[in-house]
Formats: C-alpha cells, structure tokens, sequence
C-alpha cells in the first residue's frame, strides 16, 4: 500500500532530473564519437581540437577578408532580406486566396502546382535569367520562405470559426471589418508557424544557394572548404549552421510568443 | 465496527500539489452494491478526488482498498464513466460495448451474452450496427454507461455524466442508471454538483467542503423508488444538503 | 414592408419555416411554421428539448440567416439582416481569445466607430455590473467558464441594444455555477431593462427566469404551449407550486433521446 504511493513520489523528481541532463549526455556521446572517428582518420575526420584551431584561425586569417562571424552575417542577410519581403507578400497573397473565393479559384490551382517544386530546383534556371550576383540568391531563399508563410496565412484565414464571424456580424461588422477585426487577428498563430517554418526553410535554403557561385556566407565557407581539402573549415561551417539555426529557431519562438500572448498553446510549453 | 459487506475502503487519502492543499484526510466505507453520491462546491477538489480513485494520480498519503487488498488496476476492475462521451468513433455500438471485456479477456460467449443484456436493457437493438456518431449525444452517453456496467466492475465511478442534459432527458437517464445498477448490483461512487441529481439517485450522498477538502457530512437517503422530485421529504433533504453546501 | 402591430409589441415572429438540404441526405426540417410575438421589456423564456430548431429560429430572429417562409418584423420592420437594436450572447460565446476582457466587451460600440473614451466608459461600466472589475485586461483563456460567460454578457449589453437574445447561455457551466449565473442574470436582468429573448432546454431554469415560457416540440420546432409565469421573483426552485408548475412543463414536454 504504502509502496506505491511514496515510491511514485520519490521517482518523479529524480526522474525530471535525469530527463534535463540527458540533452548533455547526449551531446557528449556525439563528442566521443567525433573523437573516436578522428583517431581513425584524421584527414577525413578532423579531431574537434583541430577544428577549434581552424576557428580561431578563421577569425587571425579571415577567408575572403571576411572572419566567421562576416560569414554568418552575410547568410543571415540575404535570409532576412528574403524573408521580410516574403513575409509581407506572403500574407497579403495568403489573405487574398483566404478571404475571396474569386481570388482563390483565379490562384489556387496556380499555385498548387507551382507549391511543390523545391526553392533548390529553381536555382539553375534563376542563375540562367539572373546571374550569379546577389539578388537571384535573395530570390531563391524568397521562394523557399514565401510558400511555407502563404500555405499558413491561407489555412488560417480559412480556419477562423465561423461563429467569432457571427458574433461581429452581430455588431453590424462591415465585410472590412470582418476581415481585419476577426478573420486576421485570429489567424496570427498560423501565420506565426508559417513564418517560423519560413526561417528554418530560408536558413536551408541560403547555403544551398551559397555553395553556388558565392564570395561570402557560410554556404560559400564550406564549398572553400572542400576546394581546398580544408576538412576542418567544412566543419566549422557545419557547426555554425546549426548553432545559427537553433538560434533563429529561439528566436522566433520568442517574438512570437510576445506578439500572440492569448496563444495558450504556447503558454504551455 | 467490523463488516462483511464493506466493499471499498478510502482511508486517510490526502493530496497536495505542492503547497496547495487539495484533499484532507478522507476517510469513508462504501458497502458492497451500495449507490454513493458525492457532492461538494465548486472548486473543490472533486477532479482530484476522483482521480486519485481511479489510481490516475498517486496520493500524498492515504490508500483505496477494494475487498480490504490495496486498490490494483491489475487486480481490480475500476470502470470510469467520463463527463464527455467518449465511445470510440471507429467502432459500432455493439463493439463499444464488447471493447472493455475484450480487453480484460474474458471468453467470446460470456462477452456476448452480456453485451446482449446491456443492448435490450438499454433498448438499442436497432442501432447495435451503428457507429456513435449516428446517434444524438444522450444515446452515446447511454452506450458509455452501458459499457462500464458491462465490465463487472469492482467499482464504477461516474463523473457528472448528464451535466449538460435537459431535465427531462437527465430523469429519462438516471432511472436507466438505477435499472442497470440494480439489474448488475455494482458498486456505484457518482460525483456531481447536482443536489437534486444526488438525492434522487443516492442511497447515501458524501458532502465534500471546500479545500483542502474534507467530508463535511453524510446523509442517508431512505426514500422509496422511484422518487418523486415534488414530493416533500424529497425537497426537505434537497434543502438540507444544499443548506451544508452553501454556495451562495 | 412593414406590418400592424399591437401596443406593447417589440417583435414579431411570423409563420417562420426553415428546412437544409444536403447533397444525398433526407431533408432536415427544423423550424415549422413558428409564430410567437415578443413584449416590451419582457423576459421570454424559449424552452425546447434536445439541440434542434431553436439555434436556427434565433439565428433567423437575428437576421443572421434568412427563413425559406415567413418574415420576422421589429417595431414592424422586416428584418433582412443584423440589426443593432438587437443583441446575441452566444451558447459557445465566441469571445476573441487574442482580446482582453475589456476589448473584447467594447467590441461592438468599436465596430460602428464610437470614440475610445465612451467605448471605454460604457465597458467598464458593464464589466463591473457583471462582477468582473480587475479582469479587464486579463485574456479569456484566463478565466472560468462562468466569468468567460459573464464577459459575453457585458459584450452585449454594452452594444445597448433594445432586445437582448441568449441562446442557452448557461449549457456548459457546472450545475453550481449555473445556479450562480442564473442568479447574475435575473440581478443584471432587473438593473438594466431590456426585452431578453432566452433559449434553454433546462425547465428549472426557464421557471427560475421568465415571464412568459413558450414551449416548443422536438424537432422540426413548433409553438407547444405559452405559459405565463406568475411566480414572485426572486423565485425559490423548492417553492412547492414552482416545483408543481416544473413538473406540469415537463410532462407536457417530448422526449428527445
């Protein structure tokens, strides 16, 4: 009898403690991986002390005048740049296509079609129109940023209940009114989740344009990485991708949470 | 004062979440085939309470006996009818029905014959084909009822399951309630924030305080069956157990 | 279009029928044939079993959805569409969950362009009448389920509207807290006059509220029986003739399983 209840009270907190440390264990596992392969071969598998000695070489002797944090910045750029740009043509289309039938039956199938093609499958025919200078970079991380915020923008829209748009028809709402006082304010976490998906689809999509034709990013530092068999620089690109996108991730989350504070989904978490 | 009959025992449960106070050493018997009201105020522990019957949550301290062993979901069969209906959409009213005791093993022929006594207690011959959503809400309750009957239970608990329902439909329902419950002889603990809902079904009603909550009183209910909600011994307990209550 | 009317008489429900048609299932025939006539400044109880029709009937009395025969006239107007004479508490309410309290009470004066300061005013006001003052800037996911209802209760009276329509305001609060917002509802009922238009499937509470209960039939809706309640307020539910008058409703009441 007794057994249960105070051997369940005794497990819980020990049990929390453990789960807040295994994100450590975990993390250390990889470490000692990392070590283990890079005894095996360390021209292929550089060893993390050598990576960490090409990082601050990375910042004595800059890669195109440029250290590792000009490289971040100029990734994150073009993500932004892209990005406010998607974000603020993206919600208006997305509206559009939710709120009018007339505009989603001239669109939607349009659109559709031209969803599932992969922001990457568009770069070789952009650098044929565009070149290979800044913009035509800008414009493939807008396509991969731009489908994820008007998928949500739409399906928000058209998700408001029906019954928050009575209860404004009851106070005589004008079709306007319906739209930008009920229909959009309920549709911001939506769009929230459509513009995170937007950052970590951006972030994705910028290196992948980087490693093409590029002077600087982390996309770029990478490709120079692997030009010049510099294993450890590839590396250092690598760990900057994730650490940036957790990051961003971080981010978002945070603004969106100060931005939609009835959200209780969030509250929760 | 030993008893043969005494089906359940709660003894001394106590719950704290933290610093807060839920539940104070509850202790009461409940007879073996007796129909046990709880009532109590709003906002007392009355979630928590049924969930630590339901061994969903541990206590801080405290135990649930059942046939004076410690309380075992493995062992004993505590069946919860849920203030929601919760029949399982994907299957018909008669595979609702034999879901549990499918579960709990129990051989094919025994299954059937009581699934058949539930469906022509509850006449819903003509909808055992049918899936839940084809019925209106108060026949879906009906089947979730059916089904913890159905399972024998050592105790079945019951969770203000007519809480949204119209007069008329809730009496139509709670004399089902007693033709089930006296056809099965289970042992019912029924928890509502009805008053007159606990006097017409109760043979006894436990009356919670607020918290951390405690039994404030027990009140026997002798009133012959069916009971008649105009009648005056009726409306003399109502008065008093919402007198004990004090809500307002 | 306009229709003679009685003294006294706000609105008028005439000969309404209203039947959905669904691509290969039977029609669905909710509301037949129903007049009813509303007074001024009356509490009007609406009391039918199960879920149907009633919903309907109001949504069309608020000129929310039009009716395939019969009209609804106001003060002998023709109702077409909503109209700000007339006020909706909600069964599931619909408060905004990304507005505050007082945002989301101060809605409707917001929508037809009244100024901040009178909006505000008049919110406040309505949020302290139902008992919420210091919740105006809390969120509804922060609040319980009967204060939430009291919210949709200040949200529509602080529209002014001269006809206040409820549609079975109360059907998702606990027993306890039911009995609670009952009470609220006669109090705030008694303080500021309106004509209350109220839907419920609960006798006790329609004896507990109205003046007049019509009583209609499970599905498709008809007018039953109309009865006027004498009872002195505020009205005792163990009262042995409101327990009689209780009983009398229900067995005169279907049965919807």
């Amino acid at each position: 009898m007794k057994k249960t209840a105070a051997y369940d009270q005794k497990r819980r907190p020990i049990k929390k403690i453990l789960n807040s440390l295994l994100p450590f264990v975990s993390i250390t596992c990889l470490f000692l991986l990392w070590f283990y392969a890079s005894n095996i071969n360390p021209d292929l598998v550089p060893s993390p002390a050598s990576t960490w000695e090409r990082l601050i070489q990375l910042f004595v002797k800059p890669v195109n005048k440029m250290n590792l944090f000009g490289h971040v910045w100029a990734s994150l750029q073009r993500v932004f740049i892209a990005l406010a740009c998607a974000t603020v043509l993206g919600v208006t289309v997305g509206v559009m296509i939710g709120w009018s039938k007339t505009f989603k039956a001239i669109f939607g199938t349009l659109f559709e079609l031209i969803r599932p093609i992969p922001p990457i499958a568009w770069l070789p025919i952009i650098i044929m129109w565009f070149g290979i200078g800044e913009f035509p970079k800008i414009l493939i991380v807008f396509i991969g940023t731009f489908m994820p915020i008007v998928v949500n923008t739409y399906t928000g829209i058209r998700l408001v209940m029906p019954l928050h748009l009575d209860v404004a028809r009851m106070f005589n709402a004008s079709n306007r009114q319906l739209l930008f006082e009920v229909a959009i304010p309920s549709a911001l976490p939506p769009i929230f989740a459509g513009i995170r998906n937007a950052t970590s689809s951006g972030w994705m999509t910028v290196l992948a344009a980087e490693m093409i034709a590029s002077k600087a990013g982390l996309g770029f530092l990478i490709t120079r990485g692997m030009d010049y068999f510099d294993v450890p620089l590839i590396l250092v690109g690598m760990l900057a991708i994730g650490i940036v996108g957790a990051l961003l991730a971080i981010i978002t989350e945070f603004i969106e949470r100060l931005l939609c504070p009835w959200n209780k989904k969030l509250e929760q978490d | 004062m030993p008893n043969d009959d005494v089906k359940i025992k709660v003894r001394n449960l106590t719950k704290y979440f933290g610093d807060l106070h839920v539940l104070d050493n509850i202790s009461f018997d409940v007879k073996k085939g007796e129909f046990l009201c709880v009532v109590g105020p709003t906002g007392c522990g009355k979630t928590t309470f049924l969930n630590l019957l339901t061994k969903l949550i541990p206590p801080t301290s405290g135990e649930l006996y059942i046939n004076d062993e410690p309380a075992d979901p493995k062992i004993h069969n505590i069946s919860f009818a849920f203030q929601e209906p919760s029949a399982f959409p994907w299957l018909t009213v008669e595979q609702n029905l034999e879901f549990g005791l499918k579960i709990k093993n129990i051989p094919k022929d025994v299954i059937k014959t009581r699934v058949e006594r539930i469906i022509k207690l509850l006449g819903l011959e003509q909808f055992r084909k049918s899936y839940p959503h084809q019925l209106s809400v108060s026949s879906e309750q009906r089947i979730i009822i059916g089904r913890s009957f159905a399972m024998y239970p050592d105790l079945l608990l019951m969770d203000e399951p007519y809480g949204q329902m119209d007069i008329k439909m809730r009496y139509y329902l709670e004399d089902e309630v007693i033709k089930l419950w006296k056809e099965f002889g289970s042992t019912v603990i029924f928890i509502t924030h009805n008053i007159e809902e606990a006097v017409y079904l109760a043979e006894r009603i436990l009356i919670l305080s607020n918290k951390p909550s405690t039994i404030k009183k027990e009140v026997v209910v002798d009133l012959p069956r069916p009971r008649d909600f105009t009648d005056p011994k009726f409306v003399e307990i109502r008065k008093y157990v919402t007198e004990l209550i004090k809500w307002w | 279009m306009s229709m003679e009317q009685k003294a006294g008489t706000r609105l008028i429900v005439k000969d309404v029928s209203k039947t959905f048609y669904q691509k290969k299932i039977e029609p669905h025939h909710v509301v037949d044939k129903v007049s009813l006539e509303v007074k001024d400044n009356e509490f009007l109880v609406l009391l039918g079993p199960g879920h149907c029709g009633k919903t309907v009937l109001l949504n069309i009395v608020s000129g929310l959805m039009p009716p395939d025969e019969g009209s609804v006239y106001l003060d002998g107007e023709k109702i077409t569409k909503p109209n700000p004479k007339i006020g909706m508490v909600f069964q599931k309410l619909g408060l905004m969950p990304w507005k505050t309290v007082i945002e989301n009470v101060e809605i409707g004066p917001k929508l037809s362009g009244i100024n901040v300061k009178t909006r505000r005013e008049r919110a406040e006001y309505f949020i302290d009448l139902v008992g919420l003052k210091g919740f105006e800037n809390s969120y509804p996911h922060q609040l319980s389920g009967g204060m939430k209802q009291r919210v949709g209760i200040a949200r529509a009276y602080t529209n002014d509207p001269e006809i206040l329509i409820m549609d079975e305001p109360f059907g998702q609060l606990d027993a306890q807290t039911r009995y609670n917002m009952q009470n609220e509802i006669s109090r705030i009922s008694e303080h500021e006059k309106r004509t209350i238009i109220f839907v419920t499937n609960n006798i006790e509470e329609a004896l507990y509220l109205g003046d007049r209960i019509i009583l209609f039939t499970e599905c498709p809706a008809r007018v039953k029986e109309i009865y006027d309640i004498d009872l002195k307020r505020p009205r005792d539910m163990i009262d042995p003739e409101f327990l009689r008058l209780r009983k009398m409703i229900s067995n005169n009441t279907d049965l919807a399983l």
